[in-house]
């Protein structure tokens, strides 16, 4: 996946399930502190990620350690990355 | 120990007919009718009566996201008519918190729609992982009365009546009972319900509802008609704020009647249909509780959904009581059968008439049917002094709940 295509992404989803406008959604915004999300807004931003990429990351335990968006785009990439060495191997 | 006078000091109504209460009454003035043909329901298999009364809500959007996300549509009415019931009653914001404001809002089940969108991942695909976090709060039975609770930091009281179609009243009536007791000095409550094509089926299974008129949606519900085939699902809130008496007068609050009698009762005889005895009962109840005689009554809002059966018994039950000396109409013709909601719009717009002295006759009701005979049919506005009014909700379980309504002079 392209980085800029993720970004678009993963902003839709920000935009579109938590209502916040575009202009506000920096790579260093904290999702707690900038955005304003809480903990349930966590769980159904794992929905949406899971269903907008197609992964499974409910029970990963690097989800907690996200804290900005720039991590949540950095840990998707990541996971394009494990999944195309999964089809290498394959 | 002396019980507390309770009187009616707010009131909200998310409606078919409108946004507001004021919407509400300029329809019902005006003779509307909000029924009209659902698109797409015809592709349910089976499902016969294709006719609904939407709600007229404000935007969604004025409630912040935060609080919205765990409101189905049922409880963004709840929220929007209670805080008009709020603004009407000009209570201070600062006793919300106080422990003594409740909150008890009634309606059949949680949010409908999001009860089918769970079971339609779950049962179809298994699938737990599309599940949002707050699906949960939008399906609880209490999903009205925690949202309306929360989203105005109420702390005292919270609960929810379930009762299907009595649930409104029954609200209402526990509140009154909780004032009157001492336990809480004021609570907003009432009723909610939002529709679904899941809900009318309910009906439908039962040949309980209208399927004769889905080319000509506003000739029904026909309630006490001699062409009556069955009832309308409807949709809304309506919230009222009740407190004691003496609180009231304490902050010179404006009253608009004062309740003084509630009953609630079951038929313990069938689980569908509606038992005239029972009806019966819970009117008589109600009028004891009130310490005043049927012929003290003014006028009945009629629960009459326009089902054949339901209508006969409670025709049959106020002829025994009242024979044909007290007005009654039943407001389904309009707004449908709001369910749940049903109890604290009625009992809304039973407030209107008692303030204008002018009775809103039942829509639809063109012949009154011979089963229906003997009673005092309000087929047209009827002007009269307007003192003592009895509310009626009658609901499935053969559960029943009646109100008596008194108008206070100030």
């Amino acid at each position: 996946m392209i980085k800029e295509e993720v970004i678009k992404r993963i902003n839709k989803v920000f935009e579109k399930d938590f209502e916040i406008d575009l202009k506000r959604l920096k790579p260093d915004a904290q999702i707690f502190n900038d955005l304003g999300l809480d903990s349930l807004d966590i769980v159904d931003l794992v929905v949406a990620l899971q269903k907008e990429f197609s992964v499974t990351i409910r029970d990963d335990a690097r989800v907690r350690n996200i804290r900005t968006l720039n991590d949540i785009y950095d840990f998707i990439l990541l996971l394009g990355e494990e999944r195309k060495k999964e089809n290498i191997k394959e | 120990m002396s019980l507390k006078r309770v009187v009616i000091t707010g009131i909200g109504a998310v409606s078919p007919l409108g946004s507001d209460s004021l919407e509400m009454s300029q329809g019902l003035e005006a003779s509307l009718s909000a029924v009209q043909y659902m698109e797409g329901w015809d592709t349910y298999k089976g499902l016969r009566c294709l006719v609904a009364a939407p709600a007229k809500a404000k935007d969604e959007h004025l409630i912040p996201r935060q609080s919205r996300r765990s409101m189905g549509s049922m409880s963004i009415y709840s929220v929007q008519a209670a805080q008009e019931a709020l603004n009407d009653s000009a209570l201070p914001t600062e006793i919300l918190k106080t422990g003594r404001v409740g909150c008890i809002i009634g309606s059949t089940m949680g949010g409908a729609k999001s009860i089918n969108d769970v079971y339609e991942n779950m049962a179809s695909q298994r699938d737990l992982t599309q599940l949002t976090s707050m699906k949960f709060f939008q399906c609880m039975s209490h999903t009205a009365a925690l949202n309306v609770s929360q989203y105005l930091g109420i702390n005292g009281v919270v609960m929810a009546t379930s009762a299907a179609c009595a649930s409104g009243l029954q609200a209402i009536g526990t509140a009154y009972d909780l004032i009157r007791l001492g336990s809480q000095d004021v609570i907003l409550c009432g009723g909610a319900e939002e529709l679904h094509p899941t809900v009318t089926a309910s009906f439908d299974i039962l040949f309980a509802t209208s399927t004769k008129y889905n080319d000509r949606p506003q000739l029904t519900p026909r309630p006490f008609d001699a062409n009556r085939d069955g009832l309308v699902c409807g949709e809304g809130a309506g919230i009222i704020v009740i407190e004691s008496y003496e609180h009231a007068m304490a902050r010179s609050a404006k009253i608009h009647a004062e309740i003084i009698g509630y009953q609630t009762c079951a038929s313990g005889l069938h689980i569908s249909q509606s038992s005239k005895e029972a009806l019966a009962s819970s009117m008589r109840g109600a009028l004891a509780a009130a310490q005043i005689n049927s012929k003290d009554i003014d006028y009945i809002n009629a629960h009459a959904t326009a089902t054949l059966q339901g209508d006969k018994e409670e025709a049959d039950a106020i002829r025994e009581i009242f024979g044909d000396k007290v007005p009654v109409s039943s407001l389904k013709g309009y707004m449908g059968h709001t369910l749940g909601a049903s109890g604290g719009l009625e009992l809304i717009a039973s407030l209107f008439m008692m303030r204008s002295g002018r009775i809103y006759p039942t829509k639809n009701l063109e012949n009154v049917a011979d089963d229906c005979q003997g009673i005092w049919h309000v087929q047209k506005p009827l002007k009269r002094p307007l003192n003592f009014i009895l509310k009626n909700a009658f609901a499935l379980g053969g559960i029943n709940a009646s109100i008596v309504l008194k108008r206070l002079s100030q």
